[in-house]
């Protein structure tokens, strides 16, 4: 490290380094150079050289010793980091699971689409990952969503379409505040990818709610107490409690059930690219693996010839250039 | 052997265009056998776990659902 | 810094080594040359310069040489065949993006249910932000269509080609002039007319008079079931 800053440091100086190899080759040549003036010159060079690569030493030490991992974060204000769970769908090699993805689908619907929204979802994806066309396209006649304006300028209602996004609780912001004590439930839609610890901070934080808060946490009125919340006190109550729905494939639906089911749902919401994702990477894997090994056999066969090549070279006998010259003759 | 390898030379690699044709056609070849392949190899990692696995029940009961 | 003053002796070292054999060549050229005879003579008379060495030990001994040529070969063939596999998979991803994304397909298409428009009526509906005429003709309405002259129409087409169903009429409502909308059961043809600039359609809105160059358009249609039609 300090080595390297110094050659670094040393081009500055290039021209002075030329110098002396100038100085050095001309001594080599004629023996009459003096070594005096070769020293005064590397000793000027010292100075810059070394004072540059303390510099950037100090500096390196610095970064070293406090440049990872600072923050003024207490665990109180980021939230307890989450437990890392072994998500199957989470595996380089795994899809998400149909059957909990329609699981947590009725969990979203059943219990957090009542405050939260889920507003880049349309209809149309569920079909094929979740539900059949006929089920989305019940599900979308559900809901009534504003027509085009007619010939009067009147805008109508309508009943949903496939090609129509998943209804939101509340019409607005404001709306959603006024109904929830100030606090805006936020958009799912992106949850998993948008909070840190993502499937782990969600599930952590479904069902980290104690059932009291611990002897001398402070809990602000309307808020309730949960570790993994930055700032412990959120705003959204427990809402999972054993058989809180009924699953309709009979899954026993505990609250980590629930919790794990919604929260593959949400990443799927969040990724639902991730099943291609994953298969076309490890496609692409295999095919440039096998390029690699193949255009690595070729490069070896190309240059084969050339490494392989003997160049071999006699120099003449020396003898000095003094001797082969015509003699002079004294006989004139 | 020996026949057989001088059979493949000449046949395929001893002209440039017919090397050419065949290395074309064999990617087409490959990547038709590639995709297949993969394909198999994922759903069978994923077996039970995609909605082409899940969605028989659900097709079957909308029709039991008409049926009654 | 005694390692820059190393390195500065070193570089002296090498280019005082670099010229010499070049210099001792020019000597060796110079001292050569007779001056009593004018013939050229090579220069390089070193002992044993132009001695090859054997490569024998590289020789491929016996067999046919056909199967090192062949794994060669099928070696780079092969790495050729991947290469443009992968690249003809990069290009059609690249390719993919810029066709219509999934949500403005889902809404490209219009079902619409054809039971609630009784026979010889008009109905405009919006498709892709463009009016859409469907008029469920009558029986003497497809005759007629049918039985027009249409080789010397300006725009000659046989009615079987404007229609899936003879008594459904499926096109899009801009005029093929200047792109006004047409009003329903009027003009001299008992078609379409359009008020802009007077071009008149008859009952398979072919262009029969007027301004305008073309038929009115066809979209993409198809009946998925009877008493159905999506458009897109």
């Amino acid at each position: 490290m300090l080595a390297r800053s110094a050659l670094r440091s040393a081009r500055p100086v290039g021209a002075a380094a030329r110098n002396a190899a100038s100085k050095t080759a001309s001594r080599s040549v004629s023996t009459s150079s003096s070594t005096a003036e070769g020293a005064s010159s590397w000793k000027t060079n010292a100075l810059p050289v070394g004072a540059t690569a303390f510099a950037i030493g100090t500096v390196a030490w610095y970064a070293y010793i406090a440049g990872r991992d600072v923050d003024a974060m207490t665990p109180a204000e980021e939230g307890l980091h989450p437990t890392q769970y072994p998500w199957e769908h989470a595996k380089w090699n795994k899809t998400f699971d149909s059957q909990a993805l329609r699981r947590g689908f009725q969990v979203y619907r059943e219990v957090c689409a009542s405050c939260h929204s889920l507003s880049r979802i349309p209809y149309r994806s569920l079909v094929g990952k979740i539900m059949t066309v006929d089920e989305a396209k019940a599900l979308a006649e559900e809901n009534e969503y504003d027509t085009e304006p007619n010939d009067e300028g009147e805008i109508e209602k309508r009943p949903g379409k496939l090609s129509d996004y998943l209804p939101g609780p509340y019409k607005n912001d404001e709306a959603a505040r006024a109904a929830n004590n100030g606090a805006l439930p936020p958009d799912l839609s992106l949850m998993v990818k948008a909070r840190h610890g993502g499937c782990n901070y969600i599930f952590s934080l479904l069902t980290g709610y104690p059932d009291e808060p611990p002897a001398g946490a402070v809990v602000p009125e309307g808020l309730n107490f949960n570790p993994y919340f930055p700032g412990t006190g959120i705003a959204m109550a427990r809402v999972l409690y054993d058989d809180l729905v009924e699953y309709e494939d009979e899954t026993p639906a505990t609250t980590s059930q629930m919790a794990k089911d919604v929260t593959e749902f949400l990443n799927w919401a969040a990724e639902p690219e991730a099943d291609d994702r994953k298969k076309m990477g490890w496609k692409v894997l295999a095919v440039t693996s096998v390029l690699t090994a193949l255009s690595i056999w070729v490069k070896r066969y190309k240059w084969a010839s050339v490494k392989s090549r003997k160049i071999v070279y006699n120099p003449p006998i020396k003898s000095p250039i003094l001797s082969k010259l015509p003699k002079p003759t004294n006989k004139s | 052997m020996a026949g057989l390898t001088s059979f493949v030379y000449n046949t395929v690699f001893r002209s440039n265009v017919t090397m050419l044709t065949t290395v074309f056609a064999s990617a087409f070849a490959m990547q038709l056998a590639f995709d297949t392949g993969s394909d198999r190899i994922w759903d069978s990692i994923n077996r039970g776990r995609q909605w082409k696995d899940v969605k028989v029940r659900y097709v079957q009961k909308a029709e039991d659902d008409d049926d009654e | 810094m005694p390692a820059l003053a190393n390195t500065t002796r070193a570089i002296a070292r090498s280019w005082t080594q670099h010229s010499l054999p070049v210099a001792r060549a020019g000597c060796v050229a110079m001292q050569s040359r007779d001056a009593s005879t004018s013939t050229f003579e090579s220069p390089f008379k070193g002992q044993g310069s132009t001695k090859i060495p054997s490569f024998g030990h590289y020789k491929k001994t016996g067999g046919d040489e056909n199967g090192p040529k062949l794994m060669s070969y099928f070696m780079v063939g092969t790495m050729g065949a991947l290469a443009s596999l992968g690249a003809k998979a990069t290009v059609q991803d690249f390719l993919v993006n810029m066709s219509a994304s999934a949500d403005v397909l889902a809404q490209a298409k219009v079902e619409i249910d054809l039971a609630a428009i009784p026979e010889g009526k008009n109905v405009i509906i919006k498709w892709r932000g463009k009016p859409v005429f469907i008029r469920h003709r009558t029986e003497g309405e497809i005759k007629e269509a049918e039985d027009t002259k249409w080789e010397s129409l300006r725009d000659p087409q046989k009615d079987a080609d404007r229609v899936k169903k003879p008594e459904w009429l499926i096109m899009l409502g801009v005029c093929t002039h200047l792109g006004c909308v047409p009003i329903g059961e009027a003009g001299d043809f008992g078609g379409w007319f359009c008020p802009c600039h007077g071009s008149h359609y008859d009952i398979s809105g072919r262009i029969r008079k007027g301004p305008a160059p073309l038929n009115l358009e066809i979209p993409e249609y198809d009946f998925p079931e009877d008493g159905k039609v999506v458009i897109g």
